[in-house]
């Protein structure tokens, strides 16, 4: 029995703005193996940054605690890394410097910080790109650098907010790939929030799927697709197709407007 | 012809024709039989092949100070409040935009400096620095100070949080965050100020010399005593050199600009 990394236990969180209270979270209780690829699911505004935000440290509980390798999360976890929803590379470093930053906040210089920052250039497809600014490059290649930035520390726990939310199919296909080649040599725990189904089978071995506001958990799915996983051939398959339609059934509901 | 041409001969052609006026309304007389009574009168605004004599005369060894000299002096008191200003108005807006509490505590003090007019200030400054150099850097930094300050305050304010969160999780230290996030975002916004940060450390500068008299020298000197004299051509080449001095400043610092803040999209060559 692989042990649990993360362990959520009955989170809640309501915001408070100006008198008015906004519960975005409730009672969400799920525990997270080592080396397993989670998934959560769920319509736009569910609280799904939100839950990574508390895994992550960045958000107080209102309610309930999250608990990595045993130990409650207060501040920004060691062992985390944060593939944000918006675009955090930064726009004065140069794609390497970008990439080679936790290194340099690490102190590692020289030959190793080089060695490393072109190792991750090279699995991102970046050669030749190494001295341009974020401002020249597309959003594909700022998202591999925003997932490169976040590997070279090596993590063993990765959390991802719709890291590939807002790229072209042809392009997401392609980031699936390579995320899951990674991944396939690391194993590092992962939780990825997205509201797109397909990536969610795609990538995950469990899929979490949230209700509408205040977000809730749902359902929780074992995706049965062998690993490794080839993104392009695997959309053809009939197991994907059963997969997809099983969670469509429970996850389209949220879809729905509210009083329609 | 290309965009860029047109718009220089334009440019120049103005120069020209005003120049050309100037020249011809100030020597030709508005009622022939007067004598010396012009159609403009140079005892006011001077000619310009005067104003050439001029600045020939004031740059030739027969003047005590030359007007290179007197240039070097008001160049030399700009730079030293420009970057003294510059500087303790960087760090200034740094400590404040990311101390909440320390930009309460300052706030009244701070509006309450700024909103007096910084030209009354100036009998006060001489009384305090005398006449010479350091009373005229001292007002130049009083105002460059306030401009940079407030300028640099709010880009420390409003450094995207979610790049600090970042760079938390890429296992930044405090003080990284404040070299790695911190200083670049919010040196785009102090940029912003220094161009107009320069022009007024050139005003500050000039009215110190007014005020400051033979001992502190500069350009602001040389227009003052042109009014002792009812001396039009000195003052215009006084202001003349003070505007190309402007232009040139304002333009070196534009290029410093953009070497250092070229990762920004305006600023990428296509
Ligand atoms: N800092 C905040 N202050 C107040 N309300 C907030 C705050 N952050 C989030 N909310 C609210 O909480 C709810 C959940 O937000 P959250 O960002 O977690 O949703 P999400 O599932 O990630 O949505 P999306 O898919 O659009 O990214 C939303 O209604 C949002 O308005
Ligand atoms: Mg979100």
């Amino acid at each position: 029995m692989p042990r649990v990394r993360i362990e959520i236990r009955n989170l809640s969180k309501t915001f408070r703005e100006g008198g008015r209270e906004v519960p975005a979270v409730s009672e969400v209780a799920l525990d997270i193996l080592d080396k397993e690829f989670v998934a959560l699911v769920g319509p736009s505004g569910c609280g799904k940054s939100t839950i990574l935000n508390m895994i992550g440290g960045l958000v107080a509980p209102s309610g309930g605690q999250v608990l990595i390798d045993g130990a409650p999360v207060v501040d920004v976890p060691r062992q985390v890394g944060y593939v944000f929803q918006k675009d955090t590379v930064f726009p004065w470093r140069t794609v390497a410097r970008n990439i080679g930053l936790g290194l340099e906040y690490r102190g590692v210089t020289g030959p190793e910080h080089e060695r490393r920052v072109g190792e991750a250039i090279r699995l991102a497809g970046l050669v030749g790109f190494e001295d341009a600014f974020p401002a020249t490059l597309s959003g594909g290649m700022r998202q591999r650098v925003a997932l490169m930035r976040t590997l070279i520390v090596e993590p063993e726990i990765l959390l991802m907010d719709e890291p590939f939310g807002a790229l072209d199919t042809h392009t997401k296909l392609n980031l699936h790939a390579e995320l899951l080649a990674l991944w396939e040599g690391k194993h590092q725990t992962v939780v990825f929030v997205t509201h797109d189904l397909s990536e969610a089978i795609t990538l995950a071995d469990r899929i979490v799927v949230l209700t509408r506001r205040p977000g809730r958990i749902k359902m929780i799915h074992e995706v049965k697709l062998p690993r490794p996983r080839d993104v392009i051939k695997l959309r053809e398959s009939d197991e994907y197709a059963r997969e997809y339609s099983q969670i469509w059934h429970v996850l389209g509901e949220e879809f729905i407007p509210e009083g329609g | 012809m290309n965009e860029k041409v047109t718009i220089n001969l334009w440019r120049f052609g103005i120069l020209i024709v005003g120049v050309a006026a100037w020249e011809w309304l100030t020597g030709i007389k508005a009622v022939s039989k007067i004598p010396g009574l012009y159609f403009i009168d140079p005892f006011f605004v001077s000619r310009p092949s005067k104003i050439v004599e001029r600045f020939v005369y004031l740059n030739s060894d027969k003047v005590r100070l030359t007007l290179w000299q007197m240039l070097l002096s008001t160049v030399e008191s700009t730079f030293i409040g420009f970057f003294v200003g510059v500087s303790t108005g960087f760090v200034a807006g740094l400590v404040l935009g990311r101390n909440d509490r320390l930009a309460k505590i300052f706030e009244p003090y701070i509006i309450a400096f700024n909103s007096l007019p910084r030209i009354a200030l100036v009998p006060l400054v001489t009384m305090i620095f005398g006449f010479g150099l350091l009373a005229k850097v001292v007002l130049a930094w009083l105002i460059v100070f306030f401009i940079v300050f407030f300028n640099t305050f709010q880009g420390a304010r409003s450094v995207d949080p979610d790049l600090i969160h970042s760079a938390r999780f890429l296992g930044a230290t405090e003080g990284q965050i404040m070299r790695s996030v911190v200083i670049p975002s919010a040196l785009a916004w102090t940029f912003a100020s220094l161009t107009p940060s320069i022009s007024f450390a050139l005003i500050g500068v000039v009215i110190g010399e007014f005020i400051g008299g033979e001992s502190g020298g500069g350009i602001g000197y040389l227009i003052i005593s042109s009014l002792g004299t009812l001396n039009a051509a000195d003052m215009m080449v006084s202001l003349i050199v003070l505007a190309v001095t402007g232009i040139v400043m304002a333009l070196g610092i534009k290029q410093v600009e953009m070497r250092l803040l070229r990762w920004r999209p305006e600023y990428q060559q296509r």
